[in-house]
């Protein structure tokens, strides 16, 4: 009885991960594919990759998109980081202040805060482009790395700190020498994971994008109302690739981390 | 003193945010109760126009629409999703460590990438089809893209891994002994999985469906292609009317309704989620 209702589990489970994983791996597996269309599969290719190479549109959006992202995750982590640990030393009604500011951006939904920031913005008279597109981006990013930076600053032993006050530290020393390096692994994966969430937002930077900074996934998406073509699938498989790439540097960031902390 | 010169510490953190968040949705709301010209230009003068629009039979209609395939992706995540988390939860360390891993990959994969794939396996000359005229199973191919269905298989897949970590993280408290004295009092699994075990994971599945629920009713790239733009949702509405409808009044005052029904959905949960004792926000 036991070993069947396990079995069945195991089962239920297996069938879960095909079916959540077989839509992400029929994407990768058509960009292969000779045929432009996905009725039949006609032999191995590589044109589509090359065509993306050659397309200079994408490979515009693809640099806004990295800028964007990078400049988001830098100021996001400054941001996020600041906000934990100063949470930690202001009054308990400010920290309540601050975590529900933070939550706020999470509440609203992306839609309503993407027309909300076109509204503002427009009457501010920004210029649509990757100033608009850094600050909307930081909105969701920042409380993200707020959130994991403080998860990891209630595990450290208060009595670290402590000490080095009692040792003559500074504030801003005890801050720069004890905690941003216990931190930084949080901080790091933090980082990553805001640099993710930037590379693949469609909603709001369907608002934010300017006429000549067009993000990649705004891009591509407007490839994709047009219709099926396995050039979609070779980028969406070099997205998947350039993903992990950032995961597994996140973990390595990780392990390094853990690993001294041992010695 | 000292408290409150580091008090003050907080103020450019709470502005910043505050301030790109709160003044553009005092803006949206401001926006909401003006007109437009013929032209798309805002023209201020006070009017309640754009909500009593919103009582139009066609928006109502779209408005039910979104409630509709908010709540069933809630409900289809929701009986998709717990199994998988409480058979996780039993899964000796390493399997457990992998399950979790596979679950929360998804996350890190382009949205945009996972809606595609189902456009690729569900269109006419898509993969399913492709296999089931193969096989002989059927003989001209399935009509399976823009229904409501194809935007609600497209919006749970999205959706999934947060109801299953949501309910991963109740079930994975759940204190087993409670099951075994069930069991050592003679209740069957069923009973004793319907009578403990549902009460004690609620707080999961009240998480899970908030936090799958209010996604549900913005992500109008989904409906757009994978519905082919047939059902119109809240947030297609919004999104149509802001850019292509010049209206930006009438899509702000959608805009603050959404917002209302998510705040509405977010106070349930509080009482529910207090009335369980924990959830998400502690």
């Amino acid at each position: 009885m036991r070993s069947r209702t396990k079995g069945f589990g195991t089962f239920y489970l297996s069938l879960f991960f095909v079916v959540l994983y077989f839509p992400v791996l029929s994407v990768i597996l058509y960009s292969f594919n000779s045929s432009p269309s996905t009725a039949k599969w006609a032999g191995f290719t590589l044109d589509w990759y090359r065509e993306l190479f050659s397309d200079g549109v994408i490979g515009q959006s693809f640099k806004t998109s990295i800028q964007v992202a990078l400049l988001t995750s830098v100021l996001s982590a400054v941001l996020g980081t600041a906000a934990a640990i100063i949470s930690l030393s202001v009054s308990k009604r400010v920290e309540k202040t601050i975590q529900g500011v933070m939550i706020l951006p999470l509440l609203v939904p992306e839609v309503a805060l993407g027309i909300s920031l076109l509204i503002f913005f427009t009457a501010l008279g920004l210029p649509f482009g990757h100033l608009t597109l850094v600050l909307s981006h930081s909105l969701f990013c920042v409380p993200y790395i707020y959130i994991m930076v403080q998860l990891r600053l209630k595990e450290i032993d208060k009595s670290v700190i402590e000490a080095a006050r009692d040792l003559g530290a500074t504030r801003g020393q005890t801050i720069r020498t004890i905690i941003i390096p216990l931190v930084m692994p949080s901080i790091i994966t933090a980082s990553l994971l805001a640099l993710a969430m930037s590379l693949d937002d469609v909603v709001i930077s369907s608002y934010m994008s300017g006429p000549r900074s067009t993000t990649l996934p705004v891009h591509i998406f407007s490839m994709m109302r047009v219709g099926v073509t396995p050039k979609i699938n070779a980028l969406c498989t070099l997205i998947l690739v350039g993903t992990f790439f950032i995961v597994g540097l996140g973990q390595l960031a990780g392990k390094k981390n853990r690993i001294k902390e041992e010695f | 003193m000292k408290t409150l010169r580091r008090n003050m510490l907080a103020i450019p953190i709470i502005v910043w945010i505050g301030l790109l968040v709160g003044t553009p949705l005092i803006f949206v709301f401001v926006l909401s109760f003006l007109s437009r010209d013929n032209l798309g230009n805002i023209v201020v003068a006070f009017t309640l126009d754009n909500y009593k629009r919103i009582f139009d039979p066609i928006y109502i209609r779209v408005f039910f629409n979104s409630f509709l395939l908010a709540t069933l992706t809630g409900l289809v995540t929701l009986l998709i999703g717990y199994p998988v988390a409480y058979i996780t939860s039993g899964l000796n360390p390493k399997r457990r460590a992998v399950s979790i891993a596979l679950i929360m990959l998804p996350f890190w994969l382009s949205s945009l990438l996972r809606t595609y794939g189902w456009i690729i396996l569900l269109g006419n000359t898509g993969i399913i089809n492709n296999i089931l005229v193969g096989l002989n199973i059927i003989e001209k191919p399935l009509n399976m893209m823009y229904k409501f269905g194809t935007t609600l298989v497209g919006t749970a897949y999205m959706l999934i891994p947060f109801m299953i970590i949501a309910i991963f993280n109740s079930v994975d408290k759940l204190d087993r002994s409670y099951l075994e004295a069930s069991y050592d009092l003679g209740a069957g699994r069923l009973k004793t999985f319907f009578n403990i075990t549902i009460p004690l994971t609620l707080p999961g599945i009240f998480g899970g469906f908030t936090l799958v629920f209010i996604p549900a009713l913005g992500l109008f790239f989904i409906s757009d292609l994978l519905g082919g733009g047939k059902t119109i949702f809240l947030g297609n509405l919004i999104n149509t009317q802001v850019t292509k409808g010049r209206n930006r009044p009438l899509g702000a005052a959608f805009s603050i309704l959404m917002i209302v029904l998510v705040l509405v959905v977010l106070f349930i949960y509080s009482r529910a989620a207090k009335r369980e004792e924990g959830g998400l926000f502690q």
